[in-house]
């Protein structure tokens, strides 16, 4: 039986007898993993507490138990949700708006090159303008509300998305095109099954890094001119000198930002596994 | 060529100098308030701004509390980072740290660092420290591991010490992903002084903090003068150009081998 003697991942016949023993190895190595995952941050823990009982002042630093209840206590009382569903509202929002309008903009200045030279020089003069600087400019415009923080994020999502569009097409290997094209293939079915997947995974880098940026301009849009939102609700409390309810908001602004990361990461795989990415940031 | 030079700048010059034109031709038609910005007055405003030593004393005090957080996200990064790529104990103790913070945007903590530092230069430096940090400490571990280990293995087999190797082997080897996180960190860090210098204008009422930041927030606040925001707009902006572009050629420069 020859074609038993490897099996489908070209391993030797030899290692078969050791595969049922790779599983409760890789589980090991997790459980390991995992282990020393919580052994740190049970330490962080620790420290944090004691540093805010050697502090003294919980208006300073709360310990981490007073910080979880005050977690629960929001989430219980819908604070929590409904600030944090105004922020994604407004995320989702802006980013949708940029991703329709710098994408397709992407294209048409990846694949023209007279457009591109018209339009990027202007691209660079606004770019190093970060979203941030525009808020109070913002403010005059748009007043207090849900516009401003939707506003500034759909500008800090926008130049990421709309470089690294450009550059992914760009980037598509002319031998590619040309083959299509020498097989009689129209431009429109070029562009779709062509330059579209092969510029796919550099959209996607573009498109994790503006979530990224989007989110931390918001944060601050949020801060500083938004009636609601998880910025706003960490400025209120502090106000308020509850400093609990400030670090619980704190702590929801990275699990989301962590989340978004996650969720992007994982389309990405999903969508262009087969890709190196490469962003341009 | 010079055809070929002329027609570029040209493309180049349409599309801002048409937006300013529609602008100024937009607000002098309407004239809805004397307070609108126009283009002309927006370079009065900068040129009286220069004049009066204001704008570029700001972007001084700005500059100088970028470059304080940064000198400690700097050297906590490289250190940090550089033990974190070298010894996989540290990286799996300190992992779980680093990636819990990274995802809280900088500008979150503001609130936070105002209850501990009060809202002065120690606030805002603060904020930019934490910005700074991820990105250093982020690069300069990849920078470490990606160095070739036949290179580390060939200096040892020759009987060089520790530390040389470090100094004249992994150091060199990882400062172009360095150089690449203290550009990315020197941008964060500065649109995030920003941020600081705004909000922490906005609670303390227009104290005497001072920083670009600040005087944006005293012409919106205050004065309401449109085209003064603008102007400090602009400079961020070329302040930011001049940091990136300063380090780029920064790199080209010290890291020859990477042409």
């Amino acid at each position: 039986m020859k074609a038993n003697a490897f099996n489908g991942k070209g391993m030797p016949a030899g290692a078969r007898s050791d595969r049922s023993a790779v599983w409760p190895l890789l589980l090991s190595r997790k459980v390991a993993d995992l282990a020393i995952y919580l052994r740190t941050m049970i330490i962080f823990l620790l420290v944090w507490q004691g540093a805010s009982l050697w502090i003294g002042n919980p208006i300073l630093l709360p310990t981490p138990i007073d910080v979880a209840r005050s977690f629960v206590e929001l989430a219980g009382s819908g604070e929590l949700v409904s600030n944090m569903l105004a922020s994604v509202w407004r995320l989702l929002l802006s980013f949708v708006i940029a991703a329709a309008v710098a994408i397709p903009l992407g294209f048409a200045m990846g694949l023209n090159r007279i457009l591109f030279e018209m339009i990027d020089p202007t691209v660079e003069l606004l770019r190093p303008i970060s979203g941030i600087a525009w808020i109070p400019l913002g403010l005059f415009i748009l007043g207090i509300g849900d516009a401003l923080p939707t506003a500034i994020m759909f500008y800090g999502a926008f130049f990421p998305l709309l470089i690294n569009t450009i550059t992914a097409v760009r980037a598509v290997d002319r031998s590619y095109v040309n083959a299509a094209r020498t097989l009689g293939v129209g431009e429109a079915t070029v562009l779709r099954q062509v330059i579209v997947p092969a510029a796919l995974p550099g959209i996607l880098v573009g498109a994790r890094l503006a979530a990224g940026a989007g989110w931390m301009s918001m944060v601050a849009a949020e801060l500083i001119g938004a009636p609601s939102g998880l910025g706003f609700a960490v400025e209120w409390y502090r106000e308020l000198l509850m400093t609990p309810k400030v670090l619980a908001f704190i702590v929801l602004i990275g699990l989301m930002g962590y989340l978004f990361d996650r969720v992007l990461r994982a389309l990405q795989r999903g969508m262009t596994g087969w890709a190196e990415p490469r962003g341009v940031s | 060529m010079t055809r070929l030079a002329d027609s570029h700048l040209l493309r180049a010059a349409v599309l801002p100098v048409t937006l300013l034109v529609v602008w100024q031709l937009a607000v002098m038609l309407h004239t809805p308030s004397p307070r609108t910005p126009l283009p002309t007055h927006v370079v009065e405003t900068a040129w009286t701004l220069l004049k009066t030593g204001d704008l570029p004393l700001a972007l001084l005090q700005s500059f100088g509390r970028v470059l304080a957080g940064f000198a400690w996200a700097a050297a906590f990064g490289l250190v940090l980072g550089a033990l974190m790529g070298t010894y996989r104990a540290f990286d799996r103790a300190l992992d779980p740290l680093v990636e819990s913070f990274r995802p809280i945007a900088p500008i979150a903590l503001l609130p936070l660092a105002i209850l501990w530092f009060g809202t002065g230069t120690p606030a805002a430096a603060f904020i930019v420290g934490y910005a700074a940090f991820f990105p250093m400490i982020v690069n300069t571990i990849h920078g470490v591991k990606s160095v070739d280990p036949q290179l580390v293995r060939a200096a040892r087999t020759l009987g060089v010490g520790r530390f040389t190797i470090l100094r004249t082997v992994v150091l060199p080897g990882a400062m172009p992903y360095v150089f690449v996180g203290a550009r990315l960190a020197l941008g964060v860090a500065w649109t995030s002084i920003i941020a600081a210098e705004l909000a922490v204008g906005a609670k303390a009422g227009g104290g005497s903090t001072g920083g670009i930041g600040q005087m944006m927030f005293v012409f919106y606040a205050y004065s309401v003068d449109l085209n003064g925001i603008i102007v400090c707009m602009v400079s961020v902006g070329i302040v930011a150009m001049i940091i990136d572009r300063g380090l780029r050629r920064l790199e080209y420069w010290m890291l020859p081998w990477k042409r």
